[in-house]
């Protein structure tokens, strides 16, 4: 431990020589609040604890007028003389200290990267501070939210999962980079794109169409369907990351674009659209900065198997959990009193299976960049 | 009493000995339906009146089995020539031919026997004479398969004239005859070993044994007539010599290589016979350890095979109270019995019967039996028909007689059976439990029980070289079984573990181990936690005497397995005995112990028998629980202040490493919080039982002895 505390007091020296930007500036003061208080409390000779807003269904509202998801008032208070919270409490205090750290060396790291950071084992004991990552991973999110930091603001950003092609130059730390020119690849959206990060040059494009998963965006790419119908075209690997949501969120707000979802119809493509839309449960309180309400929904479709007339062996078989996630999906407040949603749901749990968008294959490869996405923007056919 | 005639023929030899041959007749039987101990009760009676009808039918005169076939065909015997074949059999032959019966079955199981009763029978004869018992125990190694075994004690010694019978005759004793609480029951051990040593190395038994220091001491060759059930006496003429006091006396006894130790008066006997000297379980070191706890008033000494001395010192003074004598109890008599009783008493009437011959008849009593017999009370005993006896027989089951006396049983005590359990078991929790008396068949009884909890297994203390040499003296097919069979507690899944840990084949063979895979297991036995995978090491007692094999036939194990000590925080599986370091004693004492079979290695199952030994352990089971309870909760608290503890570094150095705060103040600060929250969990937990600590462990009773072990907290973690 003494180890540790010479490179604390070389990071010191080293944080002089580094200016330190004025979000960085109140994000190390939340921080030192937070020490301070530790500090305090055991002065007093009190138990420390800290307060941590409920990431759970029961703390979060749907703010009809904003029309997302917004976290409620509830806590969860820990205790770090409480046995069952103990070690959650010192790992939340390590989380922070590596956070403190980050932004005193003007670093990022992922969330991988300050679980390893972080590891070690403890000092007189054969445990090790993190098991796995699954054990780093919800106190981080532990402690964005009671510090009302965003995970950017702590210097971590999370794997990339989503690509982004189209009609649309930006610039991404100084580099100017052509949507319209990434060949096959497309641009890969970073887990950060704060506007400090990612400037909107020019933009020609008329609106979004995000699609659940890669191969079908390939699809999308390749047949530049993009160019035909000028637009930004981009995925998310199914549950779209922060940085994807947070790029939409951008892209529709500052540049005014539509965006229009298709996704497969199934309850977890359902629950990728409501998280787009109204935000997700777990990050509610990044709904604000996130979500995107007049989101569309463009398909699948349940009545698409009959419309499109596809084969029968393209269905999957809904299974239990299937039918037991759709039923608690329409009951969430945000689709309970959408009648076209409930008859849309209803119907996928008639039909008894699901359908991906790969399905449409069946019809001819380009069949859903050729006829059914331009039908359905042509018809205005989706759900809102 | 009259004693045997001298060649009894078979029926008449099991009509004598009554119950008890009942119980020969079983041994098969109770072996094969040890799981159901109840009924084979109650098919013993039925045995015993088809064995009675069988021997009826054969002194009516014997008839030819194929009379009745009328048919011409050839016959293989005639009903004549069958008769030229047909004779007595003496109670020695049956016994040299079934020596298993008495517990002869192999080299190893004779030593061990042998030893047994000549101990048995000394610590019996010590007591009864009011001497403080000290025994010597001498066992020499003559040729490969031969040992010499000689037994000394200091009790009143035996006369003269009685010495041939009691150790060439079988089934000659004082204690069948008589209800009072003995080792022995039958006459028949020490006899037994002798016709043993004889039929096997065909030397003599010898027998030196001194009443009083004014009287020469006798010295007798003894060898029993197998044939007649009779003791030869070899030497003097058949007359014993005495040995002249002095030097010149000595040198009679070095002559004929006897270890005669110089008393006022006692008696030893010396066996040579073939056997095997073997340690580990069912051993001859193993009984006497066990004979040791059961009896803390005798010293023992000890002289193994290799030369070693063990002396197991006496921890009271006090001899235990002599037990009494008592009459048979109505209930407890069978209707042969009974008749036997009619025809040998003294008693005119019947009613001057029942009061005499039966504890617990009053006048009143023998009234009311002979009223639903309906009998005359005055009746004279000589008329009692067999018609008669069988409605007395009925109408003393029916008649309400009270239990009998119970003073006649002389318990270890629970003190004494913690201090002996404690002097040879190692552990942390010993407790005790003397259940009052109780009565089955009759038969008054008191069960009592010893838990000892804890402390090192006997595979964890043993040294290289023991281990080296138990090693090369082992039987054992494979090293698993080897370990299983050698040491107390160790369960296959502990030995399995073991050799594990060495990196041992399962299957090698213990003989075959090279020093440098020797060493190896020593380390792994030493290293190895058996803690879990040890079963209960249960001790059996009968009388103060160890029971150490059949301990499946056993009812005190069989109620072990039977009772749940899941519920007294042990694991158990079903049906099994419980796991843990666990040791426990049970002794029965009674006037009449029902054993198994003759070689008294198991206690029969009768439902009062079982019900009594349930309830003695679970009687330990509860303090058992209450200790495993408390040690727990210590534990638990330690473990809490260790987990706080262990992240207040974490804690602290994650917090100054963000405001740059004092790292060492803070986590003594910590430190501080932490022990202050958990001292003050800890009187709430005391306080929600509504116990302070000290009203706790007097809660334990007086039966209980807590050995203070080394703190479980681990210390606290130096600030560095």
């Amino acid at each position: 431990m003494a180890k540790k505390r010479t490179t604390g007091n070389a990071e010191k020296g080293e944080k002089k020589s580094t200016p330190v930007s004025a979000r960085d500036k109140q994000t190390l003061t939340r921080l030192h609040d937070l020490a301070d208080t530790v500090v305090t409390t055991a002065e007093r000779s009190r138990d420390p604890f800290v307060d941590i807003p409920a990431r759970a269904l029961s703390n979060v509202r749907f703010n009809k007028s904003k029309r997302f998801i917004e976290m409620g008032g509830n806590t969860n208070r820990r205790q770090l003389f409480n046995l069952s919270q103990a070690k959650a409490y010192m790992q939340t205090m390590l989380v922070a200290s590596g956070c403190k750290t980050l932004i005193d060396q003007q670093k990022s790291t992922s969330i991988r990267g300050l679980f390893y950071l972080l590891k070690h084992t403890i000092e007189g004991a054969k445990e090790e501070t993190f098991a796995t990552q699954d054990e780093c991973d919800p106190i981080i999110e532990d402690v964005e939210v009671m510090l009302n930091s965003l995970r950017e603001e702590l210097h971590l950003y999370a794997k990339k999962a989503g690509d982004m092609v189209g009609p649309i130059v930006l610039v991404d730390r100084g580099d100017e980079i052509d949507c319209s020119r990434m060949g096959s690849g497309g641009y890969g959206v970073p887990s950060i794109v704060e506007p400090d990060v990612i400037q909107f040059k020019k933009c020609d494009a008329k609106f979004i169409l995000h699609v659940e998963k890669d191969t079908v965006w390939q699809r999308f790419n390749e047949d530049r369907f993009w160019r035909k119908h000028n637009c930004i075209l981009t995925h998310g690997s199914g549950q779209p990351p922060r940085g994807v949501r947070r790029m939409l969120y951008r892209l529709h707000n500052e540049l005014k674009l539509p965006v229009y979802c298709l996704l497969d119809n199934d309850p977890w493509g359902y629950y990728i659209y409501s998280v787009v839309k109204q935000g997700s449960i777990n990050l509610a309180f990044e709904s604000k900065r996130m979500a995107i309400p007049d989101a569309k929904y463009l398909g699948l479709r349940s009545k698409d198997f009959e419309r499109c007339q596809l084969s029968n062996s393209v269905k999957i078989q809904l299974n239990d959990t299937d039918a037991k996630r759709a039923k608690q999906i329409a009951d969430y407040p945000w689709f309970a009193d959408k009648k076209a949603w409930q008859k849309e749901i209803e119907l996928m749990l008639s039909n008894g299976f699901k359908l991906e968008v790969e399905s449409l294959i069946s019809k001819d490869i380009s069949y859903v960049t050729e006829e059914y996405v331009p039908a359905r923007l042509r018809d205005q056919d989706w759900l809102d | 009493m009259p004693s045997l005639a001298v060649s009894p023929p078979f029926p008449q030899m099991k009509h004598a000995r009554n119950s008890d041959a009942r119980r020969s007749d079983l041994i098969g039987e109770t072996e094969l339906a040890t799981s159901s101990q109840d009924s084979s009760a109650s098919t013993a009676e039925k045995g015993q009146n088809g064995s009675a009808n069988g021997a009826a039918h054969d002194s009516n005169g014997h008839e030819p089995p194929a009379a009745s076939n009328g048919s011409a065909r050839k016959r293989r015997a005639t009903a004549e020539s069958m008769a030229a074949s047909q004779r007595d059999i003496s109670v020695s032959e049956f016994f040299a031919k079934n020596r298993h019966l008495l517990g002869f079955d192999n080299p190893r199981k004779a030593l061990l026997t042998t030893i047994k009763e000549a101990v048995d029978n000394s610590l019996d004869a010590c007591e009864e004479g009011g001497i403080l018992p000290e025994v010597w125990v001498h066992v020499e190694q003559t040729s490969p398969n031969r040992f010499k075994v000689g037994i000394q004690d200091n009790g009143p010694g035996i006369l003269k004239a009685q010495i041939p019978n009691i150790f060439g005759k079988l089934l000659y004793g004082s204690k069948f005859h008589r209800l009072r609480m003995s080792r022995g029951q039958q006459g028949i051990g020490i006899s037994a070993a002798g016709m043993y040593g004889v039929l096997t190395t065909g030397k003599p038994v010898k027998i030196i044994s001194k009443v009083s220091p004014r009287k020469p001491a006798h010295y007798y060759e003894i060898q029993i007539d197998t044939k007649k059930n009779r003791p030869e006496i070899l030497n003097g003429k058949g007359e014993g010599v005495d040995i002249p006091p002095g030097e010149s006396g000595r040198k009679v006894i070095e002559k004929h290589e006897i270890e005669w130790i110089e008393l006022d008066h006692g008696t030893r006997v010396t066996i040579e016979l073939e056997a095997r000297y073997q340690r580990g379980r069912g051993s001859v070191d193993e009984y006497l350890e066990q004979t040791a706890i059961a009896n803390p008033h005798v010293t023992l000494h000890y002289v193994d095979p290799e030369g070693n001395e063990t002396l197991y010192e006496r921890s009271t003074t006090d001899l235990p109270p002599e037990p009494k004598e008592i009459k048979p109890h109505p209930y407890g008599v069978e209707l042969g019995r009974l008749m036997t009783m009619l025809k040998d008493t003294k008693a005119s009437t019947l009613s001057q019967f029942l009061t005499t011959s039966f504890s617990r008849v009053s006048p009143g009593v023998a009234r009311k039996i002979c009223e639903t017999a309906k009998l005359s009370v005055r009746a004279s005993t000589t008329k009692i028909g067999r018609h008669e006896a069988d409605s007395l027989f009925q109408a003393i089951q029916q008649t309400k007689i009270g239990s009998p006396a119970t003073d006649c049983l002389v318990p270890i005590g629970e003190e004494l059976l913690l201090k002996g359990l404690h002097k040879v078991v190692p552990g942390e929790f010993y407790v005790a439990a003397t259940r009052p008396p109780a009565v089955y068949r009759g038969n008054p009884f008191v069960i009592e029980a010893a838990l000892a909890y804890g402390g090192v297994s006997t595979a964890q203390k043993i040294s290289l070289e023991a281990l080296t040499e138990v090693l090369s003296e082992s039987d054992a097919r494979s090293l698993r079984q080897f370990l299983i069979s050698t040491f107390n507690g160790m369960g296959s899944e502990g030995a399995e573990k073991i050799l594990k840990e060495a990196d041992l084949g399962q299957r090698m063979s213990p003989g075959k181990l090279k020093p440098p895979e020797i060493a190896k297991l020593h380390t792994a036995m030493r290293s190895v936690s058996l803690e879990d995978g040890q079963t209960m090491n249960v001790m059996r007692f009968a009388n103060r005497v160890p029971l150490q094999f059949q301990p499946g036939a056993c009812a005190i194990t069989q109620t072990i397995a039977g009772t749940n000590w899941r519920a007294y925080g042990l694991t158990q599986s079903r049906g099994a005995l419980p796991n843990g370091p666990v040791t426990i004693m049970v002794h029965m004492a009674s006037v009449w112990v029902p054993f198994t079979s003759e070689s008294k290695e198991a206690v029969a199952s009768y439902p009062e028998i079982q019900k009594e030994l349930r309830l003695a352990l679970q009687a330990v089971g509860r303090k058992l629980s209450m200790y495993l309870r408390r040690r727990l909760r210590v534990k638990q608290e330690g473990e809490r202040r260790n987990v706080f503890l262990r992240y207040l570094g974490e804690v602290a150095t994650a917090v100054s490493s963000i405001n740059q705060s004092d790292r060492d103040k803070l986590y003594e600060r910590l430190v501080n919080v932490a022990k202050r929250k958990t001292a003050e969990a800890d009187v709430k937990l005391d306080k929600s039982g509504n116990k302070i600590l000290e009203d706790e462990e007097e809660d334990f009773g007086d039966n209980v002895l807590i050995v203070k072990q080394p703190d479980l907290d681990a210390g606290l973690p130096s600030p560095s």
